[in-house]
């Protein structure tokens, strides 16, 4: 699903962010991305939608170079790359509902679509009963669900999520990641970006450690493994 | 049709929100275009007037010497006639003593002017019309330096060197109403601009989000693009308001008034002149969303 081949991306002022990164990650697969913070996991995920450029090295999603994609064909790249955020990115004017259908109108989906499928992508993060809450009136992990059920709306074969409960009460963050997985198992490819070792102990997945913008350990039912 | 109503929603919102500045851009916008229909109506108004004048200035006088024989004056008529510019028919001969009755004709309340005259002082002459006013001045160059005889011409007159000043008088107004025009229309596109980042950065987060979950540039551009078309829009119907005030108001009471000055308006003006007032003002209203897009909305 995602290939990254000698991938370098280089700041202004010779910073390296990410130093000849190669790797794959499988259709389907659940991937924790874990370092210190300035490690790169956060120029790891704007790579991956275009956000930033790589200096060096080639990305490819789905078996498309991504490098080489055209400008105006980038926002049909990020549809199918749900993506969320340790700071919810809401819009706090909008209720529960009008957030999500947000993602479909600006996609140009039919009302129709919106009214049917918005109830139902909450009610699968478990928000079915506030519709009409605004964001301010929600806890920090109930936030985290309505982004996931935005991200998750158009059906993206991926799902990129930076610290999603680096804003979530700890007891929560579990779940939030709890959620994660349940959308993994629809086939959906899910790499998570954190630096919560509790969480990333609990589930034992796949672990790509980053330091300095290295790779330094890619292991399958990984633990944390910082100090 | 979905599209359709949700940018028209965004549109409104957004122009609601910072509804001050909108409304200096519209009254830039209106200003300007109000004076381009001010000057394009005076503009007209006064070249018709000209054209009205010019009709009767199309005319040359050609004296000619008492020395004059039957035979050269008829060379000089055919030379005459053969101008293509002359009108052949208007080409008319005017001996001194029918110039001498017109002049006594004209002047019969001083008859001092003539009484004492003993010979007849005044010169045969020709008198002709150029087909086109604007020939005026060939036609008399062309007559001093080609026609035969050119010895027994001893004068050739035209009236359009009056005319001509107050051209060139018209044509410093009308430069001066360009530039008015021009740099009213860059200042209101400059604040429609100013609406439009207003309006960008407002809306920020919508349009990060938006990137994030996949609109097209297009998608989130068109908001901001049919804001800045509507101020302009907006702005043009008021210059619209503006103008034809200005005409029902001001200048048919002027052509009233001021009958012997012939002053008239093309009829079909204001058909060519509000389309492109409006068209203006969507150009003002695009060009500024577009300039504030380019700018700060990194899509």
């Amino acid at each position: 699903m995602i290939r990254m081949r000698r991938v370098t991306k280089v700041y202004k002022g010779n910073v390296y962010a990410l130093e000849d990164i190669t790797l794959d990650i499988e259709k389907g697969e659940f991937a924790f991305l874990v370092g210190p913070s300035g490690s790169g996991k956060t120029t790891f995920i704007k790579l991956l939608i275009k956000e930033e450029e790589p200096t060096s090295g080639q990305i490819y999603i789905a078996d498309a170079n991504i490098n080489q994609l055209r400008k105006w064909k980038v926002p049909y790249l990020r549809r199918k790359i749900g993506c969320v955020f340790q700071d919810f990115k809401l819009l706090p004017h909008k209720t529960v509902f009008q957030n999500v259908a947000y993602a479909m109108e600006v996609t140009g989906k039919s009302h129709r679509l919106i009214e049917q499928q918005v109830p139902e992508v909450l009610k699968l993060v478990g928000l079915g009963h506030k519709l009409d809450a605004f964001p301010d009136e929600l806890s920090g992990g109930e936030q985290q669900r309505v982004a996931i059920a935005r991200a998750f709306i158009n059906r993206p074969p991926i799902l990129l999520a930076d610290e999603p409960t680096g804003n979530v009460d700890p007891s929560l963050g579990a779940g939030i990641v709890r959620l994660l997985e349940k959308i993994n198992s629809t086939g959906t490819t899910v790499i998570v970006a954190t630096h919560d070792k509790a969480i990333v102990d609990n589930f034992r997945k796949r672990v790509i450690a980053l330091e300095n913008g290295r790779i330094i350990r890619d292991q399958d039912r990984g633990v944390y493994g910082y100090e | 049709m979905n599209k359709a109503k949700y940018f028209a929603a965004e549109t409104w919102a957004s122009l609601r929100k910072n509804i001050i500045l909108a409304v200096a851009a519209i009254a830039v916008v209106a200003v300007s275009l109000g004076i381009l229909g001010l000057v394009v109506m005076g503009w007209n108004m006064f070249s018709n007037m000209i054209k009205n004048a010019e009709r009767k200035v199309g005319e040359v006088d050609i004296y000619l010497s008492d020395l004059t024989s039957a035979e050269e004056l008829q060379t000089i008529e055919a030379f005459l006639v053969s101008i293509p510019e002359v009108d052949a028919k208007s080409v008319y001969y005017k001996s001194k003593d029918e110039a001498l009755a017109e002049f006594k004709e004209r002047f019969k309340d001083q008859p001092e002017l003539w009484e004492y005259i003993d010979e007849n002082p005044l010169p045969n002459s020709y008198e002709l019309m150029t087909k086109d006013p604007k020939d005026v001045g060939m036609v008399v160059g062309r007559i001093g330096n080609e026609a035969p005889y050119r010895e027994r011409i001893e004068d050739i007159k035209s009236a359009s060197s009056a005319i001509e000043k107050l051209e060139n008088i018209f044509d410093k107004f009308r430069q001066i109403g360009i530039v008015a025009v021009i740099s009213l229309a860059i200042i209101a596109i400059l604040l429609v601009s100013v609406t439009i980042q207003v309006a960008i950065f407002a809306r920020r987060r919508e349009v990060g989000i938006m990137k994030l979950v996949g609109a097209t540039n297009w998608f989130i551009r068109w908001p901001f693009i049919l804001e800045g078309i509507l101020e302009g829009l907006v702005g043009s119907f008021i210059a619209i308001l503006v103008a034809l005030s200005v005409k029902v108001w001001i200048l048919d009471k002027l052509m009233e008034n001021l009958h012997f000055l012939r002053l008239s308006l093309s009829s079909g003006l204001l058909l060519v002149l509000i389309p492109c007032i409006l068209v203006g003002g969507v150009i003002i209203g695009a060009l500024g969303s577009a300039y504030s897009l380019g700018r700060f909305l990194e899509v």
